[in-house]
């Protein structure tokens, strides 16, 4: 008895932390829900880069990012997929073609130099621009969409006034070698870069103009201004020879590795195609989700009418713990988190019905043993305990049909393969745990032993005088 | 009321083949005509297909239904002229189109074609979908591996908790039920032009795993008798296993099929023919532990001298295992 209440109090624990839980986390929707934009990318190999490494695929990754999504703001996913794959994620976007556009153009990595007389309004907008990204960074911590657009349009105006202080040079991205992070002393760190031949040349002829003027050499990726380091005096009559120049302030290991990573991907001639596209229409998304989900839940409605219909007690029984199983599930969701896509809600939906299948072993077993005439009591324990093999053999065995879906399958697979998968191992708790506890709390009252309330068309004959062992 | 399922088993046996046969039938048909046993959506041989609905907030824009046509002309134009084109919607003022694979630029101009000959489209209920042929290739057989590999799982543990002939006849079971719902799905491909995409395997893969579960549920009673009351002969143990599990096997089939059924009729145009392959799937698979699975086991046990489980096995290799 207190045992049982013990476990009961937990389970009522359990469903308000998990009513916590999905009240406080909204759940995350696939774009295909929510509508929005998903690519697939193909890096492609080229003569010069005969294999994607991971390190060159996580390169093209960060060009990809860096391109559609400069400021970081908008909530946009770029995820490396398989070996040489990326899955680019546009939540609410219809039109994807801009996209398309940007994400297929090879970064365009270029040096430039500074135009004279310059240098006082260089100073004016690099802080302007470096303003322009706090205020950004405020709007976008506020969650104002307008702003955000609004300070997104401000500092791209702002690029386009830094990058009119440069004119363009010869020497662009394609001639970079190698740019690789490195230490200096204490937490600083520089970037170096290595030209072929005739980059280090232009390099040279480049270092040669600025050094020692004030004026800056100027690293721009997708004309957009990332570095522009000053070359000493010394340098004034040969410029920087032999094809390697670092770049230096400021950097730390993140900052320096980043930009090297940016210069890498830059100057990597990796085309990348997109291979697959799927947008869907913000509204058609939402149509769509709301169809089905009010169609599931019109099943779901009929199944728990039908539980207590045919089942009784132990049916109403279930149906509280089927309840509580759509409840933990929904919370587990907003734990992992999952996102949930329309694979995802079949193979929810899918794992009620695994559930449901759980109770109706297990009240099936129990009528039959009703029916052989033993107690309530041992009938109820009876058809738990009996109906246990049938219902750990049946859910392992599809969670090994999960679990090759999930090993083994793509985007979708995966999606419905989780949720099945978390389904069966919450249903089988409270299968065993939520419905059994409850049974027994309910047969601990007196005026609910009645046989015909578990199986009806028994002839009601009272055994249960005997039972005093609740 | 009584199953005989050993007595019938001639019938359901008959049954059962019939139905896989007719499958069969109507992939020969189509693979006739398209040299595929399916009609593959464009998930499987890439291409693109554009969903685009009129937009009926500005005047005048959805008078008319649209008229098709007026659409293949414009795709012509383009380029595209062995593209299917279907006006769809109550209004008759949506579209769906699918191409052969388009690039951005191609799609754009499509795009702007359509809007000047036809009206301005919705942008938020447009729906893109490009699969590059290759992409297709990949999901098709990673699916299916994932498909061989379950069944070797399901295999494996079926050998271990039962034993080899039950692990056996229960993946024929199995094969039998994707067997029975690829045929429908032939079928319908031929009479209706209905096309299979990935969400196909996944209610493939899903088919096996809820289908395992009705089998194991009768095994798994086979198996019970087994061990109380081993001196009775097999036919007399799976007949009765299959009728006192007869009501748990309706009542799950029953309740796992009306969310798919309601999901079906009701649901959003996406999950439509996943609930339609599952529910077929899932009655075939009901269908097949009850009068297949079941039948076949007490066949090979009868034929390999095992009739009566208690006494020990003749000369049989059967891993045992705790059966």
């Amino acid at each position: 008895m207190g045992r049982q209440r013990l476990i009961l109090a937990f389970i009522a624990l359990l469903a308000i932390i998990a009513v916590v839980v999905i009240v406080q986390v909204p759940l995350r929707l696939g774009l295909d829900l929510q509508g929005g934009s998903q690519l697939t990318l193909q890096v492609k190999t080229t003569e010069t880069v005969p294999k994607i490494t991971p390190d060159k695929l996580e390169a093209v990754r960060q060009v990809v990012e860096n391109r559609i999504n400069p400021n970081g703001v908008q909530e946009i996913v770029v995820q490396m997929v398989g070996d040489d794959q990326l899955l680019v994620q546009l939540p609410g976007v219809s039109d994807p073609s801009e996209a398309e556009r940007i994400l297929q153009d090879v970064a365009k990595l270029d040096f430039r130099q500074q135009k004279q007389g310059t240098e006082a309004q260089f100073a004016i907008e690099l802080q302007v621009r470096q303003q322009k990204q706090i205020e950004l960074e405020t709007a976008r911590q506020a969650g104002d969409q307008a702003t955000i657009t609004k300070k997104q349009e401000e500092l791209k105006s702002s690029e386009q006034a830094i990058g009119a202080l440069f004119e363009k040079t010869p020497l662009t991205g394609e001639k970079l070698r190698n740019a690789y992070p490195q230490p200096l002393q204490g937490s600083n760190w520089e970037v170096v870069l290595s030209f072929n031949d005739q980059g280090a040349k232009e390099f040279a002829d480049l270092t040669k103009a600025v050094a020692g003027t004030g004026r800056s050499l100027g690293i721009f990726l997708d004309d957009r201004l990332l570095s522009a380091p000053r070359v000493d005096v010394q340098y004034a009559e040969t410029g920087i020879a032999g094809g390697t120049a670092s770049i230096t302030g400021g950097f730390d290991t993140k900052s320096a590795s980043r930009l090297a990573q940016q210069l890498q991907g830059g100057a990597l001639p990796v085309p990348v195609e997109v291979v697959e596209n799927r947008t869907v229409g913000a509204t058609l998304g939402q149509d769509s989700i709301q169809r089905s989900i009010y169609a599931g839940l019109l099943g779901l409605g009929l199944v728990l009418i039908f539980m207590v219909a045919y089942y009784r007690l132990p049916g109403l029984i279930a149906d509280i713990a089927l309840v509580l199983y759509t409840l933990f599930n929904l919370a587990i969701f907003d734990i992992i988190p999952v996102t949930l896509t329309l694979p995802g809600i079949a193979g929810f939906i899918l794992s009620i019905g695994m559930a449901v299948d759980a109770n109706v072993l297990i009240f099936e077993r129990t009528r039959e043993e009703l029916k052989a005439g033993k107690t309530l009591y041992r009938s109820v324990e009876a058809g738990f305990y009996r109906a246990f093999s049938s219902i750990l053999d049946s859910n392992v065995t599809t969670l090994i049909a999960c679990g090759a879906l999930w090993f083994l399958g793509a985007g979708l697979v995966k999606g419905f393969a989780l949720t099945l998968a978390i389904g069966i191992m919450v249903s089988m708790f409270t299968a065993l745990t939520c419905s059994r506890t409850l049974l027994l709390f309910v047969l601990s009252f007196p005026g609910l032993r009645k046989p015909h309330l578990f199986c009806p068309g028994l002839s009601a004959t009272p055994k249960l005088q005997t039972e005093k062992s609740l | 009321m009584k199953l005989q399922v050993i007595r019938q088993r001639a019938f359901w046996w008959t049954l059962s083949t019939l139905i896989i046969l007719s499958g069969f039938v109507a992939m020969g048909l189509l693979w006739n005509q398209t040299k595929l046993p399916l009609r593959p959506s464009l998930d499987f041989v890439g291409g693109t297909r554009l969903q685009l609905e009129l937009d009926c907030t500005k005047p005048n824009n959805c008078d008319q239904p649209i008229d098709s046509a007026e659409v293949r002309s414009v795709l012509a134009a383009q380029g595209l002229a062995n593209s299917s084109i279907q006006v769809v919607g109550t209004e008759q003022n949506a579209l769906s189109i699918r191409t052969s694979t388009l690039n951005v630029e191609q799609r754009t101009n499509l795009v702007n074609a359509l809007t000047e000959k036809i009206g301005a489209f919705a942008t938020n209920k447009t729906q893109i979908d490009t699969v590059g042929p290759t992409i297709g290739r990949q999901l098709f057989s990673s699916g299916m591996l994932a498909l061989l590999v379950s069944f070797a799982g399901i295999m494996i543990y079926l050998s271990l908790r039962f034993q080899f002939d039950y692990a056996l006849f229960a993946i024929i079971a199995l094969l039998h039920d994707v067997l029975i719902t690829v045929g429908i799905f032939g079928i319908l491909g031929l009479v209706f032009g209905t096309e299979v995409d990935s969400l196909f395997i996944v209610a493939l893969l899903t088919i096996v795993g809820f289908s395992v579960n009705d089998t194991v549920v009768i095994y798994d009673r086979i198996r019970e008798t087994i061990q109380i009351n081993g001196d009775r002969s097999i036919n007399d143990i799976v007949d009765d296993a299959v009728n006192q599990t007869l009501g748990r096997s309706i009542n799950t089939t029953l309740t796992a099929l009306l969310p798919l059924v309601a999901i079906f009729f009701l649901g959003g145009e996406t999950l439509k023919y996943f609930a339609l392959a599952l529910i077929v799937g899932f009655a075939a698979g009901a269908y097949s532990s009850i009068f297949i699975a079941s039948t076949l086991l007490a066949w090979w046990r009868v034929k390999s001298g095992q009739e009566i489980p208690g006494t020990p096995a003749k000369s049989l290799d059967v891993a045992s295992g705790e059966g």
